[in-house]
């Protein structure tokens, strides 16, 4: 039973530099990712092959198809769970490290 | 003539030191918790945004007491702290004694519960039942301080103890022991009247939504809480011109212009507030109101009453 | 008729009480329940409780899914114990599939689970600070658990939602230079629970916290509460002990269960503070143990296709205590039923006898010392909106409905 256990730590932390960090958007001051990090998809057309199999397993309905056999995704609905990286056979899908991703354009959600 | 001009210059002035204050505290508050914090001026911002807001009166509500109630309250800290920093200013005594100022002071918290209750609102009613039991709780203390200064000096003049401090060049909590548990007892009691953690259960967020307050949004939100730091800037100033003047150590070596002075008052004033408000709502834990109760009838209560049993005896 | 008008005469209008709603929107609750609470002056005389704010019919829409699909869904049950139901419904499924698992891909089950555990426990912790005003302490917890964020971050790339688990394994490696990572975070956090246990024997967070929202052993074995709140009120429950899942079979001596006497909120925040050091004694000991191998079989969609029809519970202990899944699937990669039973709908039921008597300013305490969920925990009601009625599943209704289909 002690009384102002914490005065130390508060009086401590005046002295120090807080812990908490603006929130920079502009590229280049944003803060670093881990290398696993799941951000906005990054989707290479060219390797595609048309398997469909990112659709049967993504869990929220993102990734539609196109008209020439390929795939687009929707990422407004995306969960970043990155199963369909997982699943894809021709590593054509990867989750870049893009976490800003909130825009005022609809078309800008669209990775075809 | 002159002093009724003094006292309207000084209305601005205590507005805008008022807020600074708070935004300080704020700033100090966010440091020790290792967070950036809100900007110094943020005080300012949410009273011009409040202000811009539209006006809500719940159904509920007796809109007439609803209304007025900020506004009286708001005016009366801001009159009351108004009073000891012109005083301060014109070098005499402005506009009445230390009871008018304390009188003032109380004002603000009880026109705020009037208005929690007046909203129909079951936390404002908790609310008000929980502000009145720590208004008894830390009223009572703070009255026999003052008591015990007037008995000692024979003034209840604010400006006559001010001067008697700088007469005897040292601050009036050091000068006798009786006093020192006065200041010791008003030092305890400014938590509780600035409705701070640890003693802040009236407005308690988690327990009952911030009580009277609960109904209250847009103007008379942005009036409400200008009272509330109004006054508590101003019961900080009291403190600190009552019980440790700085300006009249120094009285000794060099005579500091008024503006120094004053100054050298206002820097202990927020070095005062830092200590009695930030750090406490910094560290402590909310009590609960029989606690805090029986806390305040135990330890800030007895200490007045020997500072008056003292005075009495002369000492 | 006269028998009635002699009842209305008897009623006396008690003005001394007052009736104050507690939620479903209030600052000291983080997800909507609804307390009515009667009060007289500051003394509580009775709670009534309901849930059915955030009713999101997941277990519906895991019927519409395939396997996959569904182990996404069932992770966003909860933010916090995420990790939780993935395994409970993973470990359903590799029971129907009868799906053998690495070693290795258990103890990084088991691993995750651990972290997880300690993510939740500072932040309970930091929420019961928070409830008694003592927000310093809530933030400097909260960026203890802001460590473990990272980590899960660097380890499996989100923070939260980390879907560690697939069918079959784990879908992350551990390489030697992330053990060496977590074991350094260990440290750390380890120095700063303790710094965390020592002040919360402050003792204005005592004044809050000691002789607030007794459970006694006999009403905690009667109201079947699971978890650290069962455990605060000295009820040996854990799963991971009495039936071990993932790897912790093998960690059985590595861990003890935290048992407190004092059933108060006082006694459930130890609990939890305690289990922070067990936790970590648990990842010592997994880092250390880590046998080599696969983290995961072949393919989900494969696996996928295997599993046959079939039923299957698992059992798991969630931070929050014990947590059920019943599995059904229909052999066509989809599922029957799907019923969970999360650790929050029991111990929901023990916050009516920790109410009643004690004072408003505990409500708050009381409520977040069990650690409640309400989103997981809000499932079997059903509204009629043109009708304005609410019926409550019973049990044979659940039943038919999976005969039905
Ligand atoms: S799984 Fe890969 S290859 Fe198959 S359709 Fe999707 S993106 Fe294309
Ligand atoms: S990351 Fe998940 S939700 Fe997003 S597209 Fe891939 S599978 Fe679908």
């Amino acid at each position: 039973m002690k009384l102002g256990n914490m005065l130390r730590d508060a009086l401590r932390a005046l002295l120090h530099k807080p812990v908490t960090v603006r929130y920079l958007t502009r590229a280049g001051e944003m803060v670093s990712v881990p290398e696993r990090y799941r951000g906005k998809i990054v989707y290479d057309k060219e390797a595609c092959i048309g398997c469909l199999l990112c659709i049967r397993t993504c869990p929220s309905g993102v990734i539609t198809t196109t008209e020439e056999k390929k795939v687009s995704f929707n990422i407004s609905r995306c969960v970043f769970c990155a199963q369909c990286a997982e699943i894809c056979p021709t590593d054509a899908i990867r989750l870049g490290s893009d976490f800003e991703i909130v825009t005022s354009e609809k078309e800008d959600l669209i990775v075809q | 003539m002159n002093t009724v001009i003094i006292l309207l210059i000084t209305f601005p002035l205590v507005f805008l030191l008022s807020l600074l204050f708070e935004g300080i505290d704020r700033k100090v508050h966010a440091r020790m918790q290792k967070r950036i914090g809100p900007p110094i001026i943020q005080p300012f911002y949410d009273f011009v945004k409040l202000f811009n807001k539209e006006r809500i009166i719940p159904m509920t509500a007796s809109s007439r007491i609803f209304t007025t109630v900020p506004i009286i309250a708001a005016a009366a800290s801001i009159l009351g702290a108004s009073i000891p920093v012109a005083s301060l200013i014109a070098g005499s005594n402005v506009g009445g004694d230390l009871i008018i100022i304390l009188y003032l002071l109380t004002i603000s918290p009880i026109m705020v519960m009037i208005g929690g209750s007046s909203s129909g609102n079951p936390y404002g009613a908790v609310g008000f039942s929980r502000k009145m039991t720590m208004l008894i709780a830390y009223e009572v203390p703070m009255l026999i301080c003052i008591l015990s200064v007037s008995v000692n000096y024979t003034s209840l003049a604010y400006y006559d103890i001010v001067l008697t401090q700088v007469k005897i060049g040292s601050l009036l909590a050091l000068a006798r022991p009786s006093m020192a548990a006065a200041a010791a007892a008003f030092v305890l009691c400014m938590p509780a009247y600035t409705e701070t953690v640890p003693f802040d259960m009236s407005e308690a967020k988690t327990e009952i939504v911030h009580g009277s307050l609960v109904e209250y949004g847009g103007p008379y939100l942005g009036l409400v809480k200008l009272a509330k730091s109004a006054s508590n800037f101003a019961l900080s100033f009291l403190a600190v011109s009552l019980f440790f003047y700085t300006p009249a150590l120094l009285e000794r070596y060099f005579s500091p212009e008024l503006g120094g002075a004053m100054l050298l008052c206002l820097v202990t004033t927020l070095i005062f507030m830092v200590f009695t408000m930030t750090v406490p709502r910094t560290i402590f834990a909310r009590l609960k109101i029989g606690q805090a109760f029986k806390f305040y009838w135990l330890v800030p209560l007895t200490l007045s009453i020997i500072s008056v049993a003292l005075s009495i005896l002369g000492l | 008729m006269t028998e009635k008008f002699d009842e209305v005469k008897e009623v006396k209008v008690d003005y001394t009480r007052l009736r104050v709603p507690l939620g479903p929107v209030h600052p000291a609750l983080k997800e909507p329940i609804s307390l009515t609470v009667t009060v007289r002056r500051e003394e509580i005389l009775d709670v009534v409780i309901r849930l059915g704010h955030v009713h999101r019919g997941i277990e519906a829409l895991a019927e519409t899914r395939n396997l996959i699909q569904t182990l996404y869904l069932v992770e966003r049950i909860c933010g916090i114990c995420s990790h939780s139901h993935t395994t409970g419904f993973v470990q359903a499924l590799e029971e129907i599939g009868e799906i053998e698992l690495s070693d290795r891909s258990l103890h990084l089950r088991s691993l995750i689970f651990e972290l997880e555990r300690m993510q939740s426990h500072l932040f309970l912790i930091g929420i019961m600070a928070y409830e008694i005003g003592f927000d310093t302490l809530f933030m400097f917890t909260w960026y203890e658990r802001e460590k473990i964020l990272d980590l899960f971050e660097e380890i499996t790339g989100n923070r939260i939602h980390h879907s560690m688990n697939t069918l079959g394994g784990v879908r992350w490696d551990l390489s030697p230079s992330f053990v060496e990572k977590v074991n350094c975070s260990l440290n750390k956090i380890e120095k700063s629970a303790k710094y965390i246990q020592e002040v919360f024997q402050d003792k204005t967070v005592e004044k809050r916290l000691c002789g607030v929202g007794v459970l006694d052993y006999d009403e905690a074995r009667e109201l079947c509460v699971v978890g650290p709140t069962a455990r605060g009120s000295g009820v040996k429950v854990d799963i991971r002990k009495a039936y071990p899942y993932a790897a912790y079979s093998e960690l059985k001596d590595d861990f003890s269960v935290v048992l407190r006497n004092t059933a108060d909120a006082q006694a459930r925040t130890q609990v939890r503070i305690l289990e922070l050091f067990e936790s970590i004694n648990l990842i010592r000991a997994i880092l250390e143990k880590l046998p080599d191998g696969p983290i995961y079989k072949e393919s989900v969609i494969k696996l996928m296709k295997k599993i046959p029809e079939g039923e299957a519970t698992s059992l798991v202990e969630a931070p929050r205590g014990e947590l059920l899944y019943f599995v059904r699937t229909n052999g066509k990669e989809g599922l029957w039923r799907l019923n969970v039973r999360t650790p929050t709908i029991p111990n929901v039921l023990g916050l009516k006898p920790m109410l009643i008597g004690s004072e408003i300013a505990d409500i708050p305490v009381t409520v977040a010392s069990i650690d409640p969920c309400m989103a997981c925990a809000n499932r079997i009601t059903v509204v009629d909106q043109d009708k304005r009625e609410t019926i409550v599943t019973d049990l044979k209704n659940l039943r038919n409905r999976g005969k039905k289909q």
